[in-house]
């Protein structure tokens, strides 16, 4: 727009704002007088404006906004700066290494003993908590107990000047994450640190100490030995414990604590199932995180990675990964055993999942060798061995090579027959399910305006009446997605409902959305509740295919009419179609954000309580 | 209370800056943005359980500690709220930015398991691209884009920037209607150009 353009435009828009739609039109003929493409800039404008004061566009003010980014910044300058060659009690610091979720950390030399270890310096959000504190010296107890060469050994934890430090064995080397960035890994070496991992987990488990946070960031790889060390036993419970005290005390600036340094939680990519619903995790969690591991080494991609953590989250507990390709189709099963979603179906504990990743090592060892030998490239001969010996080794080998060329073959045969799957041996058409996934956002609202920071809904919570929300729905299929809302029942008034979507504020006012797709309802706006308490449901409708009965509600969802359905006979529909299809409850399961609905059928429904007080 | 060192300077540099010395700006601006973010940082440490970010008592208290009060005539007040208006704004900007650029790339997400923090690491981004919008707004249109800067990120309310601005409130308000509107239409891409 050229600055006259500009100057024409408010000039006629900032009176044309206060005037009625009949007085506007008028004036907008008047002044507009035959330029259709000023006109439409003025009403595009003026719509905008209508938009932006109902949606309170920048409403508020920028710092409460952004208060969250200054918050990460203050927690950051809080942390004491420890600086080279300073003592801390018997430590002097050498070198900084690195920072953790928990703290920064430093080679240091202890005096006392005369050895190099790690210290870590807990950060003050973390050691300023007693409770967790407590909880955190507990841990740190059990885990310095466990004397496994594959657990990175614990020498002290304490407090100095203030600030509370872990010192740890020192390890040279660097930290699987590292190691795989560098290296494309052969499978032996995958099974060797795989193998050293379920060691140290097995030897943790036994002593009832659940690691939950297994990943590439928590194994290091000793330089000069390859070594595997696996780092941060028992910390991962007090980081969590921190993430679901938040959560209790969810209030205004809980948001800015949330991804503050130091409570990062680490990945969702290496959570189990269990873990990402925040349901109690026992040993089997460890599990499929190493399982998720190995797979990352195989093929360097997750198994489980999407856009966002819910989508990641929603991967994690509905989608099967893609197969590992060119690996033994051992290691295959091996995997998927240890990906298994359903606990009970999972390696019960890392001791098995060892010994079989053991034999599979064995019998590689054992096929590489047969290679070697009988490769004529390489004719080794054995110095000192009598010609007739050396024949009956030979034979032995070859005949090793027969079994395992048989072995071979039946695996190849066995993993064909498993990828051409069901419809050509067992055909056993897999039950009609759908599925959808939701969270809710609330905003609160005070004189008009939003008022503190959005927080998710999660379980119980008193809603009231200045809480607007926003629904995110998504599904693994692409389907036709219909919400009504359903106030609070009256004894006299029949059933109405208000077409929360489709909706002219999302998804494109099309009420088929697609496969994944998170969809926000409204999308930039929130949904609103009039002052009446109860409990409002908010119905949600899916299916693959579009539902003829409610075909006719689009055309109540319309700003003007507040979305209401006006037509008695329309709202008899509705209701009695919700009747009808709600009799079957579907089955839930709720995360700490999430909840995901499954109905067996075609068509889901179901209906979001919110108590409205 | 440590009182800022250069109180005195200060208020010299605002009633140039006032009298039209433009190079009076480029001295007191890192001035009062030095105090304006420490105050903010502070008052974020302190009062992270549950209390919003008070723009203008922000503004107010780095006015007493950085402005001799004993020589201080009003304009100066409304020129220190105008400058710490942009300077907030740029404050925000330069930690949004720092964000977008710290939280981004990596295979793996950072997370804490919470929609709640996908929506605030949202925040960071939005107002990039607010900052960008309100660029163009006041290239074409300089009263309504500080009309905006005062308003939206120095916290201040319609009758003090028409103090500030001198002008009526009525023009502000519609100043603000028109500015507001355009910035809706540039940020939801609803809009001509």
């Amino acid at each position: 727009m050229t600055p006259e353009r500009w100057q024409q435009v408010s000039r006629i828009f900032k009176s044309a704002i206060d005037l009625d739609r009949d007085a506007r039109a008028a004036y907008l003929n008047a002044q507009c007088s035959g330029d259709a493409s000023l006109r439409a800039d003025v009403e595009k404008l003026i719509g905008s404006h209508q938009q932006a004061s109902d949606e309170n566009f920048i409403g508020g003010v920028a710092a409460e906004a952004g208060a969250k980014l200054l918050i990460d910044d203050a927690l950051e300058s809080q942390t004491p700066a420890i600086k080279k060659g300073q003592q801390l009690g018997s430590y002097l610091i050498l070198d900084p290494l690195g920072a953790g979720g928990m703290g920064e950390v430093y080679l240091a030399r202890d005096s006392r003993l005369d050895r190099t270890v790690a210290l870590k310096v807990l950060s003050p959000d973390i050691s300023q908590d007693k409770r967790r504190m407590q909880r955190f010296r507990q841990e740190a107890k059990v885990a310095s107990s466990l004397n496994q060469p594959n657990i990175l050994t614990i020498f002290e934890f304490g407090e100095i000047e203030g600030l509370t430090f872990l010192a740890t064995e020192f390890i040279d080397g660097e930290t699987l994450r590292d190691y795989l960035r560098g290296n494309r890994l052969k499978i032996s070496e995958i099974l060797d640190f795989a193998m050293q991992v379920l060691a140290a987990l097995d030897s943790a488990h036994e002593a009832r100490i659940v690691h939950r946070d297994i990943k590439p960031e928590n194994v290091m790889i000793r330089r000069r030995d390859r070594l595997v060390k696996v780092l941060d036993f028992g910390l991962a419970k007090v980081a969590e414990k921190k993430a679901s005290t938040m959560q209790a005390e969810e209030s205004e600036a809980a948001t800015a604590f949330k991804t503050a340094p130091g409570t990062v939680m680490g990945t969702v990519n290496y959570m189990s199932p269990e873990q990402a619903q925040a349901k109690a995790v026992d040993e089997r969690t460890d599990i499929w995180s190493t399982g998720v591991m190995i797979y990352e080494m195989v093929t360097g991609a997750m198994p489980f990675s999407g856009a966002t953590t819910s989508h990641t989250i929603v991967q994690i507990l509905e989608k099967e990964p893609a197969p590992l390709g060119n690996v033994p189709a051992e290691l295959q099963r091996i995997v998927s055993k240890a990906m298994t979603k359903d606990p009970d179906e999972r390696y019960q504990t890392a001791k098995d999942m060892l010994i079989d990743l053991r034999s599979l090592k064995k019998r590689l060892d054992v096929e590489a060798e047969i290679e070697r030998t009988s490769s004529p490239t390489t004719p080794a001969p054995v110095a000192g061995t009598e010609p007739g010996k050396r024949r009956v080794l030979l034979l032995a080998l070859i005949a090793m090579a027969v079994v395992t060329a048989s072995i071979l073959a039946f695996n190849v045969w066995r993993s064909s027959r498993s990828r051409t799957g069901s419809s050509v041996t067992t055909p056993v058409a897999p039950p009609v399910e759908r599925t959808l996934t939701y969270w809710v956002t609330v905003q609160k609202f005070k004189d008009g305006r939003p008022y503190q920071n959005p927080f998710p809904l999660a379980g119980e919570i008193n809603f009231e009446a200045s809480y607007h929300i926003r629904v995110h729905i998504r599904s693994p299929e692409a389907g036709y997605l219909y919400i009504f809302n359903e106030g609070p029942p009256t004894a006299s008034a029949p059933a109405e409902f208000v077409v929360v979507f489709p909706s002219t504020t999302a998804n494109n006012n099309s009420s088929l959305i697609s496969a994944g797709q998170v969809v926000p309802i409204p999308e930039k706006s929130w949904l609103e509740f009039d002052k009446q308490q109860g409990v409002e449901k908010l119905w949600l409708v899916f299916s693959t295919q579009a539902v003829a009965e409610l075909d006719g509600v689009r055309q109540f969802a319309s700003p003007q009419s507040k979305n209401l359905i006006t037509n008695v006979g329309q709202n008899k529909i509705v209701e009695n179609f919700l009747a009808t299809n709600s009799t079957i409850k579907p089955e839930l399961e709720k995360g700490a954000t999430l909840t995901t609905v499954k109905a067996q059928g075609n068509l889901l429904v179901y209906a979001i309580r919110l108590e409205h007080h | 209370m440590t009182q800022a060192p250069r109180q005195h300077e200060i208020t010299e540099l605002l009633a140039e800056w006032r009298d039209g010395n433009q190079s009076a700006l480029d001295e007191l601006y890192p001035l009062v943005y030095n105090e304006l973010h420490r105050l903010a940082r502070r008052y974020m440490s302190r009062e992270r359980k549950g209390h919003t970010l008070q723009t203008t008592a922000l503004i107010n208290e780095a006015y007493v500690r950085l402005v001799d009060q004993k020589n201080v005539q009003w304009a100066n007040r409304s020129h220190f709220f105008a400058i710490s208006a942009q300077i907030m704004r740029r404050i925000l900007i330069d930690h949004a930015r720092r964000h977008a650029y710290a939280k981004r790339g990596g295979g793996a997400q950072q997370v804490s398991l919470d929609e709640v923090a996908a929506v605030a690491s949202n925040c960071g981004r939005e107002l990039l691209r607010l900052d960008e919008a309100l660029k163009s707004l006041a290239e074409m249109d300089p009263r309504r884009g500080q009309v905006v800067e005062l308003r939206y990120f120095g916290g201040l309310n319609n009758e003090e920037i028409a103090g500030v601005l001198n002008v009526s409130e009525n023009t502000v308000t519609r100043d603000w209607n028109m500015a507001r509107a355009w910035l809706y239409q540039q940020l939801t891409g609803s809009g001509a150009n």
